[in-house]
């Protein structure tokens, strides 16, 4: 395996419709934020550079395009990703409670080699909202489940305040990078 | 779905979905619907054990045929001139971003019952084994004809108007023999029949170069090229580009039933009791059975195999045409073949196809011509499906209805329905003049 001067890797972002995904997303890239919710137009993927130790990568990140509303993304949607990004409001029960089928869908559709090392990573989103007092799910409870999941690393992030947004998908570069050496290997 | 669209498009087909798509990023607001939990319609690829549920009801797939999600089998096999309007569409909308694509390896064509490749070109002529010493010469003339044909340069026109002259008149020119006449016609030009002879030259010149453009763009073996993963890919790629410009997607919507007023116009579509209103209706031919009629069917056989088709050079990728005269035949019959090296099988494992216009109601025995000249088969599945075109116009009643996908293994007809449907749909013209070179496809080995 020679070096390469240059990595590129796919993240794609998953989770409900209103969750903050493209605002995450936004916010990471250009700095950004709209108060105004309008379901995902316009939106496709963006990129960042990154430098990590020495090399230099690109990320893709792609957004659902506002087509996990009716969940109708297709199987190319998930081909070729290297990391999974699950968002979910910590203001709304359903949007946690809905990362189980999030996270199933995506390993039965990307169908990666080994399921059980395959980097995911969890953003609890909106943790600004109502200076946190509106909150119904607990930073506990996210653990928990990441640890149920094999050790998922988990952020909680306000795409508004850019909260943890960098150091988030700091986080994301490096453990879909380790995924990639690991299979280099 | 209580909303008011522009455009409900019904089934994800490849069709639908690049209408779909450039509708949307005409700025118009589309609803689009599939019954299915998955893209494509008719025009999707089916994992191992989606094709065995299939053709084989409750039986397993074999375990020597390797895992089911690593197929991708077409079930409507065709690849794409490198240079074609396809092309064109996916490089217009940008699509190309979405998807990789690699070049096919081979282009054959069937004479006297051996297999060739496909001349192009007049140094290829000269090198090929398909003619005889003389024809060879002959052909080398009409090809330097057709490569230096410049609709600007009345030098290049050696005298003749193309738009005035019939298809005959110009390789009676050339004095060409049938054979020849034959694989030019329907290997290169990519007739279906010889109606072409009688039209002016210029349709016939100007495919035979589109042939030769595309055969020199990647420097492999054919003119086509073919997304990895298969052709499922597709139809998903234009439903995103929908998607971003802001068309709605959702699939497993039973029934879709399409709503009419007093008049006859196409105001709505039901499905699972809510109705979406709109302005038009576009839709593949089984959402509206009563606007359609039967025109024919197309006969094929999906084959697993363990090796490339003999005599085809060892290509992991190729079409072979089998023109309609070498078989005593009315349509001609296609062989396609894609591999591992595209990601639509298992390692060391090839699918084939060999499809054709039915003329009997015997598949297996119809296309025996072309499935014996496939070697050793470890499976294979006959079938026969309709073909249907719309009876409407759809000024009357706003529903654009595409036609059923003929058995060609390429896209320039059914390129030319969607562009058609495009045009009466929105009223205007699509111009495609884009720059081909912002597309690019992986050679043999995968960048």
């Amino acid at each position: 395996m020679s070096l390469r001067r240059r990595t590129l890797l796919k993240v794609i972002v998953l989770g409900d419709s209103g969750v903050g995904k493209t605002s995450l997303m936004n916010q990471y890239v250009h700095k950004k934020f709209s108060q105004q919710y309008k379901a995902t137009i316009g939106a496709d993927f963006v990129t960042k550079e990154l430098q990590i130790d020495d090399r230099l990568v690109t990320l893709q990140i792609w957004d659902t395009a506002g087509q996990e509303r009716f969940q109708s993304l297709g199987v190319a949607f998930y081909r070729g990703a290297d990391c999974c990004v699950l968002v979910y409001d910590v203001n709304v029960m359903r949007s946690f409670d809905t990362l189980d089928t999030w996270h199933e869908e995506f390993l039965k559709q990307a169908n990666p080699p080994d399921p059980s090392t395959f980097p995911f990573i969890l953003l609890g989103n909106k943790i600004d909202i109502d200076g946190g007092n509106s909150r119904v799910v607990s930073e506990k409870k996210a653990r928990e489940w990441c640890a149920a999941k094999g050790n998922i690393p988990y952020f909680e992030t306000s795409a508004k305040e850019d909260h943890n947004v960098d150091a988030s998908f700091l986080s994301i570069a490096r453990t879909a990078m380790a995924n990639e050496h690991e299979q280099d290997m | 779905m209580d909303e008011e669209y522009d455009v409900i498009v019904l089934g994800t087909g490849l069709k639908e979905c690049i209408l779909s798509g450039l509708l949307s990023v005409d700025g118009l607001k589309v609803l689009h619907m599939d019954r299915n939990d998955y893209y494509g319609g008719e025009s999707s690829s089916l994992t191992l054990n989606q094709l065995w549920k299939r053709f084989r009801g409750d039986e397993n797939p074999p375990e020597s045929l390797g895992s089911s999600k690593e197929y991708n089998v077409d079930m409507i096999p065709k690849f794409m001139m490198a240079n074609g309007i396809l092309v064109r569409a996916l490089i217009h909308t940008n699509v190309t971003k979405y998807l990789n694509f690699k070049a096919v390896d081979g282009s054959f064509v069937y004479n006297k019952g051996k297999i060739y490749k496909v001349p192009a070109t007049d140094v290829e002529a000269l090198k090929s084994t398909l003619m005889g010493l003389f024809e060879k010469r002959r052909a080398r003339k009409f090809f330097i004809y057709v490569q230096d044909y410049d609709e600007n340069d009345p030098k290049s026109h050696e005298g003749l108007d193309l738009n005035q002259i019939p298809a005959k008149e110009l390789i009676g020119k050339y004095g060409l023999e049938d054979d020849t006449i034959d694989f030019i016609s329907h290997a290169l030009a990519l007739y279906t029949d010889d109606n072409y002879l009688e039209q002016p030259a210029m349709d016939f010149v100007k495919r035979i170069k589109l042939y030769a453009e595309s055969l020199a763009r990647f420097e492999s073996g054919s003119p086509y090229i073919y997304p990895m993963y298969g052709l499922g890919e597709l139809p998903q790629a234009f439903a995103r580009l929908s998607a971003v410009y802001g068309g709605t997607y959702m699939l497993n919507k039973p029934e879709c039933k399409v709503e009419f007023d007093d008049g006859g116009k196409a105001v709505g579509v039901t499905s699972d009791g809510e109705t979406a209103k709109c302005k038009k209706v576009v839709c593949d031919p089984s959402y509206i059975p009563d606007k359609v009629k039967k025109v024919g069917k197309v006969a094929r056989a999906i084959c697993i195999m363990s090796h490339p088709i003999p005599d085809t050079n060892d290509s992991h990728s190729a079409q072979v045409i089998l023109p309609q005269k070498q078989l005593d035949r009315k349509s001609d019959m296609y062989l396609f073949c894609c591999s591992y090296s595209h990601n639509v099988a298992p390692n060391g494992k090839f699918i084939s196809f060999v499809t054709t216009e039915a003329e009997t109601d015997d598949p297996e025995s119809e296309l025996k011509p072309g499935v014996s000249l496939l070697g050793p088969i470890d499976e294979v599945f006959y079938e026969t499906y309709d073909r249907y075109v719309p009876t409407n116009d759809g000024e009357g009643d706003s529903c654009f209805i595409s036609t059923s996908y003929d058995a060609t293994t390429h896209f320039e007809t059914t390129m030319k329905d969607v562009l058609a449907m495009y045009t009466k749909i929105t009223g205007k013209e699509l111009d495609l003049t884009v720059d081909l070179s912002a597309a690019s496809a992986g050679g043999s080995a995968e960048e």
